[in-house]
């Protein structure tokens, strides 16, 4: 199965139990619509990496304290900047459907979720192949709101990113993406290659998680 | 001044701000707009090399000076506008160059200052939070410093967001006298970012009288260039292009643009052979650029653009041109004879209204009617929500349609693009009090044929009253093209040449008058049994005579193969291929392949709503409700059948797809069910009242959205006051009503604040009322912490924890 497909059927609450083939063809088309709306953009820029003291990191000018970003990091000289979305077309089709019919209504909210996934990959895949050049290999992506790295470093990211001009993704008051399905990421580069180049989930320190791979 | 040169003279703007103040420090992230305070000379450098350069209008450093972006403790936003102006003049006295301060003519040559409006970083609602007039006072605050400051003109950019493009624009048509020139950021679908096309940013721009509109930053000149072309078919207005130095590339993490000044100045003399009237470069081009620019292009003549036909009205999404073909106008939001519509508008029931404008896009309608007019309801209020709902799920414009000009002038202000406007009539009245809407937000509107006298019986006399609305609209510098006459179709059953004087006046209009045109269609069988039949009749000889647009209902079969037909008829559709999209499926499925004939006989309605087939229940129960009673089919047939799905769903077995598949299954069968009791008079009884709302600051509502189905599943009525609700309006309705129940969804730690103060507000306001909970960030303890009843873990629980609720305090 294509993987885009386990993990909208793990986003849909599936866990390990497999999704009946009616579902999955719902899901299947879904991912087809899905595509005609959604118009994928990202940005990213790489920083230089300091290590403060304890939990302290500095990436560029901004200085960020966290235990879990500083263990990530552990050993990058550089990281990159990162944002993506999938556009307002994928939110305006959830709402729209949201009013006729909710059971679809999940289904893209799962596909344009596994889609965005999808989406981080293959872009940071292929900064890491243009890093690889310069001898860095590149960490696992680590998001505002994992761990202990505070949701509030979104807005420094995004205007460090201008990520407003260059793809269109803002931020609310509270700190919520618009367009929804967006994401924003520092992806530590180090010298060291490491075993492990995309993982996002598994490293979640939240173990009892439903949704967990 | 430079509103009489725009067009009869070459302009050239400045080149890129941002990376030569990167250049000289600038680090990422840091404000751009603080070193008007920090390091003016630095910023007065830069202007004065490109006025030395060429440079005719000089941008502020302002991109990013307004209130929602421009967070820099200790520096003041108005010190901050205000010095960036003075620093362009200061910058041209340098440079030996005028700036319109010089008491006499000093032969200088001329520099003009434009005040430089960026977006504001923030998406407005309803995809994001920022309020359409909050966005347009943001604007507002800096432009009228840039006009008391001394600026020439208002030059708003980079935007991408046709919305926050027309908060902008009118925030400096309605409180500056400035010329207003107004750019836009394209990708290379050669669309904005948030979807619209190039029609539908000229139509708007023009609609609202900007002085000069274009392109700007995103693409390299090449890149610009298909994207120019549509702008030089479409645009009556002097066209801007300010590319980037090519596309961006990145090297040792800086960015950098590598079109060298020579190349660019080569493309940039294409580009104004191709139309351009106004030309200067945005991110990574440099005084160099403009000169080579400047040096290239100086000699070269340029026309103002030729002033196009065409009739566009246009949404956030595209533009809909008409007088191709004939365009679906779907007229069924309108409460007028639609009993349900009524109460929907009574009951707030705006789902109902939006279901109504989807169902009629899904049916091919280009354009969307919206009438709310009802007496003892808020018009105004309550035509601007639903614009403002209606735009946010279907794509198409809308033709907004009162006879109140508060509620005209509300939602024109707010609609995101140029509406259609429904309608002014030849009554001086009338034109006295819509034109000037027009003239102000933009619109093409319709012109009923009738005045003071009443409707003239002949072509003549309707063609006379076309051509007096058009003569007034002129007055007001509204051009023919933005008038869509229509010709009025009187029953046929008292008015025996009603369909003549119609078909005749049409033809008329467009052989002789040339104006587009547009008919109330199916008023021609008022009276009449089988309206169908002569409507579509009716339909096809009023396209043959010329409509232009046509209001119809698009869900009515009889309309719509009308429509095909006529298309594929006239050669208005190529190789049938509409036509043939459309009936070739609808072949299959009367053949025998449609879900609902598939099953019907064999499987009882509990086990078509237990798979989740919806047309099937639908088709049983219909069936079914001719010889049962309805409440009887919910005891023995729905009800059971939910229970067992929702059981399987809380054990593991059925999984959220599942559960809700059932839930809309179910839904279509209730649907059915209630129409029957609502004619025999039975009710069924609803077991309570539940309030949902995503709380403040909050715009994930889908959870929400989920309880909502299956509660109303489970005959609870259901209030939803949407997303991102203030504790306020929570508390309100909750006391107002007596409410027992109330559902709170938030996703983000951030937005579980809300959730907190709203729980405390209930609990001040509304002891009575038991608050349940839910959305990802939350658990038990964090529930507990917050003061919540009850912690829904799954929509299943809320259900039942609402039933226990509403059971044991029976």
């Amino acid at each position: 199965m294509e993987k885009r497909m386990k993990e909208a059927i793990r986003y849909l609450g599936y866990g390990r139990n497999t999704a009946d083939e009616r579902t999955r063809i719902m899901i299947e088309n879904t991912f087809t619509e899905m595509d005609k709306v959604s118009g994928p953009k990202y940005i990213c820029r790489v920083f230089a990496v300091k290590q403060m003291e304890d939990e302290i990191i500095k990436i560029g000018n901004m200085e960020i304290t966290s235990r879990s970003l500083s263990r990530n990091l552990k050993g990058c000289t550089k990281a990159v900047l990162f944002g993506a979305t999938l556009g307002p077309g994928v939110d305006q089709l959830i709402r729209r459907t949201s009013l006729t019919d909710m059971s679809r209504a999940v289904i893209q909210q799962a596909c344009a979720a596994a889609m965005l996934e999808e989406y981080c990959d293959e872009k940071q895949q292929e900064i890491g192949r243009k890093l690889e050049e310069e001898g860095l290999y590149l960490r696992p992506r680590f998001s505002p709101g994992y761990g202990d790295f505070d949701i509030h470093y979104q807005e420094p990211i995004m205007r460090m990113l201008d990520c407003a001009k260059n793809i269109g993704l803002t931020m609310t008051d509270s700190y919520m993406m618009t367009p929804t399905k967006s994401v924003t990421a520092v992806i530590g580069a180090s010298p060291v290659k490491e075993r492990c180049p995309i993982a996002g989930c598994e490293a979640c320190s939240k173990t009892d998680c439903e949704y967990r791979r | 001044m430079i509103r009489e040169q725009l067009g009869n003279k070459l302009f050239f703007f400045d080149g890129g701000m941002g990376t030569l103040l990167q250049e000289r420090g600038l680090a990422p992230g840091e404000l751009p707009e603080t070193w008007n305070l920090l390091h003016p000379e630095e910023i007065r450098g830069i202007h004065r090399a490109y006025i030395e350069a060429g440079s005719d209008i000089v941008l502020t450093n302002t991109f990013g000076a307004n209130a929602l972006k421009f967070h820099a403790d200790g520096y003041s936003l108005e010190e901050t506008v205000k010095r960036a102006v003075q620093l362009v003049k200061e910058a041209a006295s340098e440079a030996g160059a005028g700036t319109g301060e010089e008491k006499e003519s000093t032969g200088k040559r001329r520099i003009y200052t434009a005040l430089d409006i960026g977006p504001t970083g923030k998406l407005l609602k309803p995809m994001g939070d920022l309020d359409f007039e909050d966005a347009y006072e943001a604007f507002k605050e800096v432009m009228v410093w840039g006009e008391e400051a001394g600026a020439d003109l208002i030059h708003i950019e980079t935007m991408s967001d046709t919305y926050e493009l027309k908060a902008a624009v009118l925030a400096a048509k309605e409180n500056t006298s400035l010329p207003v020139f107004a750019t836009a950021i394209y990708d290379e679908r050669r669309k904005l970012l948030t979807g619209a096309d190039v029609p539908s940013v000229i139509a708007l721009l023009e609609g609202l009288r900007v002085d000069a509109l274009g392109i700007n930053c995103g693409m390299g000149p090449e890149q610009m260039m298909p994207v120019l072309e549509e702008y030089v078919k479409y645009s009556s207005l002097p066209i801007i292009v300010k590319p980037n130095a090519g596309l961006p590339k990145q090297k040792d993490g800086k960015t950098f643009y590598d079109v060298s000044p020579e190349e660019f100045a080569g493309y940039m003399e294409q580009i104004v052979s191709m139309g351009a009237c106004l030309i200067g470069g945005c991110c990574g081009t440099t005084p160099e650029h403009i000169r080579a620019a400047v040096q290239r292009c100086r000699n070269m003549k340029i026309s103002r653009p030729a002033e196009k036909d065409y009739t566009i009205v246009s949404s956030y999404g595209q533009g809909v041109m008409l007088g191709d073909g004939s365009k679906i106008i779907g007229e069924r939001i309108n409460p007028t004879g639609k009993k349900k519509f009524k109460q929907a508008l009574k009951e707030h029931d705006l789902d109902y209204i939006l279901r109504e404008g989807i169902a009629q896009q899904d049916n091919g309608a280009h354009i969307l009617d919206v009438n709310v007019g009802l007496p003892d309801i808020d018009e105004p209020a309550m035509m601007k929500e639903t614009v403002q709902e209606l735009q946010s799920v279907v794509n198409i414009p809308l033709q907004i349609d009162t006879v109140d000009s508060e509620a005209m002038e509300q939602a024109l202000r707010i609609y995101n693009g140029k509406a259609m406007v429904n309608s002014v009539s030849g009554k001086q009245e009338s034109m006295d009090k819509v034109f000037p809407l027009i003239r102000h937000y933009g619109g093409v509107v319709i012109g009923l044929t009738l005045d003071e006298n009443g409707i003239p019986d002949d072509a003549e006399g309707r063609v006379q009253i076309a051509c007096r609305i058009i003569e007034e609209a002129a007055k007001y510098g509204i051009r023919k093209k933005d008038i869509v006459i229509d010709a009025l179709a009187m029953t046929i059953s008292s008015e025996p040449d009603g369909a003549k004087v119609t078909l005749e006046t049409l033809r008329r209009l467009r052989d002789e008058v040339g104006v587009k045109t547009v008919l109330g269609v199916s008023n021609i069988s008022f009276g009449l049994p089988s309206r169908p039949v002569i409507n579509a009749a009716f339909y096809t000889m009023a396209m043959m005579n010329g409509l232009s647009a046509g209001i119809i209902n698009p869900l009515s079969e009889d309309m719509m193969k009308a429509w095909y037909a006529y298309h594929a008829l006239m050669g208005l559709d190529a190789n049938c291929e509409r036509y043939i999209g459309h009936y070739s499926s609808m072949q299959t499925s009367a053949s025998g392949t449609a879900p609902a004939a598939e099953h019907r006989g064999m499987i009882s309605l509990k086990e078509s709503i237990e798979k989740g087939l919806k047309e099937d229940a639908a088709a049983i129960t219909a069936e079914l409700s001719e010889v049962q009673d309805p409440l009887d089919i919910i005891n023995t047939e729905l009800i059971p059948a939910l229970n067992c799905v929702g059981d399987g769903f809380e054990k593991g077995t059925v999984f959220l797809p599942q559960l809700l598949m059932s839930a809309e299954a179910a839904k279509s069968a209730f649907a059915i069910l209630k129409d029957r009791m609502d004619k025999s008079g039975e009710v069924q009884e609803k077991i309570g009242t539940v309030v949902l709302a995503t709380v403040k600051g909050d715009i994930h509502d889908i959870g929400k959205n989920i309880v909502k189905v299956l509660l109303e599943n489970y005959s609870f009525d259901v209030i939803d006051l949407g997303k991102d609700v203030p504790a306020e309006q929570i508390a309100d309705i909750v006391v107002k009503k007596k409410i027992r129940l109330a559902g709170l969804s938030a996703l983000m730690t951030t937005t579980v604040v809300s959730m907190e103060d709203t729980i405390r507000m209930l609990r001040e306001k509304a002891p009575w009322c038991k608050v349940m909970v839910g959305g990802a960030v939350l658990n038990q303890d964090y529930a507990d912490m917050i003061g919540a009843d009850f912690y829904g873990k799954d929509a299943m629980q809320s259900v039942r924890y609402a039933q226990e609720l509403f059971e044991n305090g029976k």
